[in-house]
């Protein structure tokens, strides 16, 4: 089955370049650019209980570049440094002869790495390390496109932004209805439990292909400053290949996003099934949800820059159903109340604060447990 | 009974020939854009303008935004031996790759219309919507482009309507230049 999918992705894009396009005219040369977005963040984390902690972080830095083939082949690269240091630790080596690395320091990922082949607007096909449609931030995630300092908890937990890996997609847009059909490396089973997905991703280190992520979306952009969409991910994660064992998992989720006449909304809501509870610590889902809603004050104050107060109320719950129940539901339930201002001088430079309380259910046998942060950024795109 | 397979290779006939509608030059497909605006009953007079270098580092800083190319094709629009107007065709830049877009506008430099003559990459290609073009009628040098204020966004195209957007803020301030040079 997957090698068929597999095969009809790349015979249907052997097709569109085997077909004779148009001749390339003098609007067009062939050329290289770079891009990019970075961050700085000041993170301020006071507990209920226990000590505060205070951290300065150039989060990440990035650089995209670009080369133009031809009018229709184009490579994309984007190049990730986070924490602003990549550092070894210790080499371990398991009794089974696994070599892990502990406390390594940042990372360095390459997060998009494909040739584009845009036959026309309704189909274009992508090769290489590419990024699956889900939400709103896993593929458009410059930190002038989001409020808050940090990204929101639900593009970390329920969909496990930035996700990326090795595989192939197949896109287009008909009057403002986007499609793209990914078919990529699948997540590494093992790794699900109470907190979700997200330890399993891959990443594109030497992945494991014997089971392949299918992932299809559909946005609507027809309507300027809106964006609404879905998406349906499923793979079958290879859990321990020795045993033979697999957890299908299915994530599906919606998303709309307006900005339009000053005004800014969010509405993201995700869900993650485990068809095999006793494979992910008895994880049977995940749930999730966020609201963001800002307007534009500037034209009441004498200042040019874009300045947007908002408020967000997230609700996530990596472990939102357990074949246990009880309290296994509630040590991950975190609900989040934010208040923050976004200033942008331009487009492409913003600047935030921000100041949350966030509410897990029950953590360290005490109920309604609050962890207040206070989060300030500076963050660019060119 | 249709089998499964024909179903699947009607679907990837229909995909290819949506992926390759026939192209005429950019020069006709520009001047298609201004005859889908104005009708067909106006005369064109094409010209490749190069641009003077005073003008265009004025221009550059101005709107803050480079010309991608060393020249435009204008054209002047007749209608019943009076003029009504003019067309620019330029470039500005997506994220990987050009995007060649046309402005006519009317004899005092007012915004008619815009179109994307030509988009060739994945990202941002929504840029093309006549709801989202149709926001730059009636603007001239005098008003506003900054996208997310004057002009509504594109979410997941960003980039490209930065850059289209400038990109018209920028032809209007040349658009003095060009109807002196037809």
């Amino acid at each position: 089955m997957k090698i068929k999918m597999m095969l009809a992705v790349v015979s249907g894009a052997m097709l569109c370049m085997g077909a004779n396009a148009a001749e390339e005219d003098e609007f067009f040369n062939s050329d290289t650019t770079i891009g990019g977005y970075g961050e700085l963040h000041y993170n301020m984390v006071d507990p209920e209980s226990g000590d505060s902690d205070e951290t300065l972080d150039f989060h990440r830095f990035v650089l995209f570049l670009s080369h133009g083939f031809t009018e229709s082949w184009s490579f994309q690269a984007e190049l990730e440094l986070e924490h602003n240091l990549v550092e070894s630790g210790d080499a371990v080596t398991d009794e089974d002869g696994t070599v892990t690395d502990v406390d390594g320091k940042g990372e360095l990922e390459l997060e998009q790495a494909y040739l584009d082949y845009h036959a026309s607007s309704e189909l274009g096909f992508q090769v290489g390390v590419i990024l699956p449609s889900v939400g709103l931030l896993n593929e458009n995630h410059e930190p002038p496109l989001f409020l808050s300092v940090e990204r929101p908890n639900y593009s970390k937990y329920i969909v496990p932004t930035t996700w990326f890996g090795n595989g192939a997609a197949l896109y287009g847009d008909c009057e403002g209805w986007g499609y793209r059909l990914v078919v990529m490396e699948g997540l590494d089973g093992s790794a699900f439990g109470a907190k979700g997905i997200r330890d399993g991703r891959q990443k594109g280190y030497k992945s494991d292909a014997s089971e392949l992520l299918y992932n299809a979306s559909i946005n609507y952009t027809g309507l300027p400053g809106l964006k609404a969409g879905t998406s349906v991910s499923y793979n079958n994660a290879e859990v321990d290949e020795a045993a033979g064992t697999k957890n299908a998992m299915t994530l599906t989720e919606f998303h709309v996003k307006l900005d339009k006449d000053r005004v800014h909304g969010v509405f993201e809501v995700g869900n993650v099934d485990f068809a095999k509870p006793e494979l992910s610590d008895g994880v049977e889902s995940s749930f999730g949800y966020y609201v963001d809603l800002g307007y534009d004050i500037d034209e009441m104050l004498p200042f040019d820059a874009r300045i947007t107060p908002f408020v967000r109320w997230e609700d996530i719950n990596t472990a939102s159903s357990t074949t246990a129940g009880g309290d296994s539901e509630k040590s991950e339930h975190k609900s989040t109340w934010m208040v923050g201002v976004a200033v942008l001088p331009t487009e492409q430079i913003i600047f935030k604060v921000d100041y949350s309380v966030e509410t897990t259910e029950l953590k360290g046998g005490i109920s309604d447990y609050e962890t207040t942060r206070i989060n300030l950024g500076a963050g660019y795109m060119f | 009974m249709i089998s499964s397979k024909k179903i699947g290779l009607s679907i990837l006939g229909g995909l290819l020939f949506a992926a390759f509608p026939l192209f005429a030059g950019i020069q006709q497909d520009a001047e298609a854009c201004i005859r889908g605006t104005l009708g067909e009953e106006i005369e064109l007079t094409f010209k490749k303008l190069p641009l003077d270098k005073t003008k265009r580092v004025q221009i550059e800083k101005n709107t803050r935004q480079k010309f991608f190319r060393n020249d435009v094709y204008v054209w002047k629009i007749e209608a019943d031996g009076a003029v009504t107007g003019y067309a620019i065709l330029d470039n500005v830049l997506g994220k990987a790759q050009p995007i060649t877009f046309l402005v006519v506008f009317d004899p005092m430099g007012v915004v008619v219309s815009s179109c994307i003559v030509k988009y060739r990459e994945s990202h941002g290609g929504q840029v093309k919507s006549a709801r989202w073009q149709k926001q730059f009628v009636g603007k001239s040098s005098a008003s506003g482009f900054k996208v997310g204020r004057d002009v509504d966004g594109i979410s997941g195209a960003t980039i490209s309507a930065n850059s289209v957007s400038r990109g018209i803020s920028k032809l209007c301030a040349l658009f003095p230049y060009v109807k002196k040079s037809l």
